[in-house]
């Protein structure tokens, strides 16, 4: 009987409209697919996604080279040098490199900062066609930061609360 | 002393009668919190910080200013002691800014690593903070007035260390201020001391400032190369730059603390223009090459010159602060090439002393003595510009003994003088036999008849009279003999009064030297009188002969003759002449681009590994902190090539150790020899125009000195701070 019935499955392809059930169901459910780059799914504001420098609205930078990210960091991704500016003395940094290879993206630079300077931008997809490019510098940092000041500031402001 | 016997938190310790509770605690290993309370400095209690908890006692008690008793029941844990700390740190706090991200000291402050124990993590204090103008105190010390606590450690370091009061406390209560009174640059020699003493970030070091943190550097042991004491250091680096150097603890040496030529000459290393590849001079005209271009050429210039002068025409002269292996090879190269002039003493004038007294030069005491000497005779020392921390020392003997000087300038002395005689410089062998001769006065039987009749012209006056009996009454006595006495005319004559006044009087002498490794030096044997340890040479020229004479062919290891001798004329007049001038040097600026026909790089002195030997004869070896910039090399390493191009025998070193070694083990073997000074021709007359008239000047001793920025702008720099011509006429 056990025999028969098997034989009658994979004669009736029991198991192939059984698969293709599954593929009917969905073809009729709404679509979880995207148009990327058109469309894009949406980002938690913690999203930890490529390292922007912030600026003050005046246009100061608010770095001010006390290089806790730089200790924090697991992966040694953060390479800074400071010095007084000459300008009018204060404390800033020379140098604030990130290597991107080297970077995992924990965020645990944003949480070490005590002036909310070094902040992780909702941007995801970039790539490098030189080897030399992996490094972020400072005025790559900053300009980050200039573009996306709008997003940046929301994203902090709408996580406050659980701070 | 007696003992008593206490206990804190439940370790039952013994103590001393009269020492603070805190001390005890140090010793114990058990620590109690404290900003005010440094062991070096007196007890201020200011601070508060340091409040235990005893037994007996209904409150909690400061435990820098209460002295232990018998069966003290002590602990530094109890609730109550907490409370107390606690409070304290809180009201420090009231006033101390949040600002410890852009603070120098951060990660390296009393201040923060206290208030993560003691701190509350939300203030209470709601009322505005204080904030205090910051001061200038001159291109060393950076201040950030705001983040004091007044613990007055700066102060009482000015107070009681220096013996000069450059810091003071003004205004009371809320309104204190630390600061210079009136608006003044430190101008102590040793003033950046107070970065280290200062328990927060309100006094930084200004070459440093906002560079690294604490937690970033790398620690490497090392020695200073400035003066013949030989403090102990540690080299601050990151990515083999370095960063700052601070003192090492050696009691015997430096203490706790370093002098600020040693402190910030690394800025020459890290600013300086380096020289970083060989060059040829090519037609007047500089070319960059490789080490094997230039020292091929070194070789073929040394060959022609040595072999077809026989070795009179070519001579090697060292600066003061090379290693001993440098100077150890330079002198085994140059004797191997068959040359035989070799010197280091480009400020010496007279020579007629060369293979008297030690192979060693400088102390036959240890430096740690000059703490105890019931009576200290200086002869033309201006300690505090040549080796500013043994005047510390000495000003410390002056708090019980007395202090005397021979001085032929206008000294600044940071202790008080009971006797004090100007001669003019010419007059000082004179003015200092005479002192022999008020000694001989009063023990006949020690001076040889040879020597009573070589003073016999001489006449001691009252004054002479008492600066003898002082040193024979006094138990402990010494005679130290200054740097300037070496650029004399009659050296010889003022070292062998000097052992002769030591012997009758029983003090003990020494004599200081130029440069950190002079002692060095001469144990090497770079020196034309004695090979190395003391060895037989045959005689060459010596810096004199070299500089004024002039020569067809010199080789500099890592000295500026044009600056540092005393004939800087003559020597850039000859350097420029000379056929071929091989320069070992670490810059490119200075005149040695000018006369130099090949330069070739050498690392500094934090960048090669060596041995530096003291004033005392302590060999202290180092090793490299950091890396030399781009093609230098470490001085030994070049030497030891040369040595094998030139197919010499015993250049296989692989280490600076194997060179040390081998040196050492000849020292050992004759370890401490002396021969005997004789008793010196009939003192001559000294022309006006043969003596010194000013000192090389504290910041221009050596090539690395004359080029660290930060110095150089010190007020300190731009005077001589020993000019004879500051003599008192009256």
């Amino acid at each position: 009987m056990k025999t028969f019935k098997r034989w009658l499955n994979s004669f009736l392809l029991y198991e192939l409209l059984k698969g293709l059930k599954v593929t009917f169901v969905n073809m009729f459910r709404r679509k979880a697919t995207i148009q990327y780059p058109e469309e894009k799914t949406p980002l938690s504001p913690r999203f930890r996604g490529l390292h922007a420098l912030r600026t003050y609205p005046n246009g100061e930078e608010r770095c001010i080279a006390c290089k806790l990210c730089e200790a924090v960091c697991p992966a040694s991704a953060i390479t800074i040098e400071a010095g007084v500016r000459e300008s009018d003395g204060t404390r800033r940094t020379t140098k604030y490199e990130i290597d991107l290879f080297k970077c995992i993206f924990c965020g645990f630079c944003e949480e070490s900062c005590p002036v909310d300077s070094i902040v992780e931008t909702r941007v995801f997809d970039y790539h490098f066609e030189n080897e030399n490019e992996k490094v972020m510098t400072k005025p790559m940092l900053l300009k980050m930061g200039q573009i996306y000041e709008d997003q940046i500031a929301a994203d902090r402001a709408a996580d406050a609360k659980y701070r | 002393m007696g003992k008593v016997h206490i206990e804190i938190n439940g370790q039952k310790l013994e103590a001393e009668v009269g020492s603070m509770i805190i001390e005890v605690a140090d010793n114990a290993d058990i620590y109690i919190p404290r900003f005010c309370y440094h062991k070096k400095l007196s007890v201020a209690a200011n601070c508060r910080m340091c409040m235990v908890d005893v037994a007996s006692l209904p409150k909690a008690v400061p435990a820098c200013a209460t002295p232990v008793a018998e069966g003290m029941v002590i602990n530094t844990k109890s609730d109550r002691a907490i409370e107390a700390q606690k409070s304290v740190m809180e009201f420090l706090l009231i006033n101390h800014p949040l600002d410890c991200p852009v603070c120098d000291q951060g990660g390296e402050c009393e201040l923060q690593d206290l208030s993560v124990g003691y701190g509350e993590d939300v203030s209470r204090f709601t009322e505005g903070k204080r904030v205090v103008k910051d001061k200038n105190l001159g291109p060393l010390i950076a201040t950030d007035m705001t983040r004091c606590i007044h613990c007055t450690r700066c102060v009482r370091f000015g107070q009681e260390i220096i013996g000069i009061r450059e810091m003071g406390a003004t205004g009371r209560g809320e309104h204190v201020e630390i600061g210079t009174f009136i608006e003044s640059t430190l101008e102590s020699e040793i003033s950046a001391n107070i970065i280290d003493l200062c328990p927060v970030g309100a006094l930084t070091a200004k070459p440093s400032r906002f560079k690294a943190r604490a937690w970033e550097l790398q620690q490497t042991t090392s020695i200073a190369p400035h003066d013949c004491l030989g403090s102990n250091v540690y080299v601050h680096h990151r990515r083999g730059e370095i960063i700052r150097v601070v003192p090492r603890e050696n009691e015997d040496i430096n203490e706790v603390w370093l002098s600020d030529r040693d402190r910030f000459s690394y800025q020459a290393l890290t600013e300086g223009e380096r020289l970083l590849k060989p060059r040829i001079k090519n037609n007047g005209k500089w070319q960059e090459t490789d080490w094997q271009t230039a020292l091929n050429l070194v070789v073929k210039e040394m060959k022609r010159i040595i072999g077809g002068t026989e070795g009179k025409e070519f001579g090697a002269l060292l600066g003061n602060n090379v290693t001993t292996e440098e100077s150890y090879l330079t002198q085994k190269l140059i004797r191997g090439a068959g040359c035989n002039n070799i010197d280091f003493r480009m400020r010496r004038r007279d020579f007629s002393g060369d293979g008297r007294g030690s192979v060693r030069s400088g102390f036959n005491f240890p430096l740690a003595e000059l703490d105890n000497m019931d009576a200290t005779l200086l002869v033309a020392a201006d300690l505090r510009h040549e080796q500013p921390l043994s005047a510390i020392r000495v000003r410390r003997s002056t708090g019980f003994g007395s202090a005397m000087a021979i001085n032929p300038f206008d000294g600044e002395y940071n202790f008080r003088l009971d006797e004090e005689l100007q001669p003019k410089p010419e007059m000082l062998a004179q003015e200092y036999a005479a002192v022999l001769v008020a000694a001989d006065a009063k023990r006949p039987d020690i001076l040889s008849a040879e020597a009573k009749e070589w003073l016999s012209g001489i006449k001691a006056e009252e004054v002479h009279h008492r600066i003898a009996s002082n040193l024979i009454e006094s138990e402990n006595a010494c005679i130290v003999v200054g740097v300037y006495v070496q650029e004399h005319p009659q050296a010889e004559v003022i070292n062998w009064i000097s052992e002769s006044l030591a012997n009758v009087t029983g003090a003990k002498w020494g004599y200081m030297t130029q440069g950190g490794n002079s002692a060095g030096n001469k144990i090497a044997g770079a020196v034309p009188s004695q090979s190395a340890a003391g060895g037989k040479a045959i005689k060459g020229k010596n810096a004199k002969q070299m500089i004024k004479d002039g020569l067809k062919g010199y080789l500099l290891v890592n000295c500026e003759p044009d600056v540092e001798s005393v004939w800087s004329k003559e020597a850039l007049t000859n350097l420029e002449k000379a056929e071929c001038v091989i320069a070992l040097t670490s810059y490119v600026d200075g005149r040695v681009s000018e006369y130099a026909d090949v330069m070739l790089p050498i690392a500094g002195c934090y960048e090669t590994s060596g041995t530096y030997i003291n004033v005392e004869g302590k060999w202290q070896s180092f090793t490299a902190a950091v890396k030399a910039p781009d093609e230098a090399r470490p001085g030994w390493k070049v030497l030891r090539v040369l040595g094998n191009l030139l197919d010499l025998k015993g250049f296989e070193y692989e280490s600076s150790k194997q060179v040390i070694d081998e040196l050492r083990e000849v020292f050992d073997a004759v370890s401490d020899r002396r021969n005997a000074r004789k008793v010196p021709p009939a003192l001559g007359k000294v022309s006006d125009k043969d003596v010194t008239r000013e000192s090389l000047g504290l910041y221009m001793v050596d090539p690395m000195v004359r080029r660290a920025k930060a110095l150089q702008q010190t007020p300190k720099a731009s005077t001589h701070p020993i000019s004879i011509s500051r003599v008192k006429t009256s």
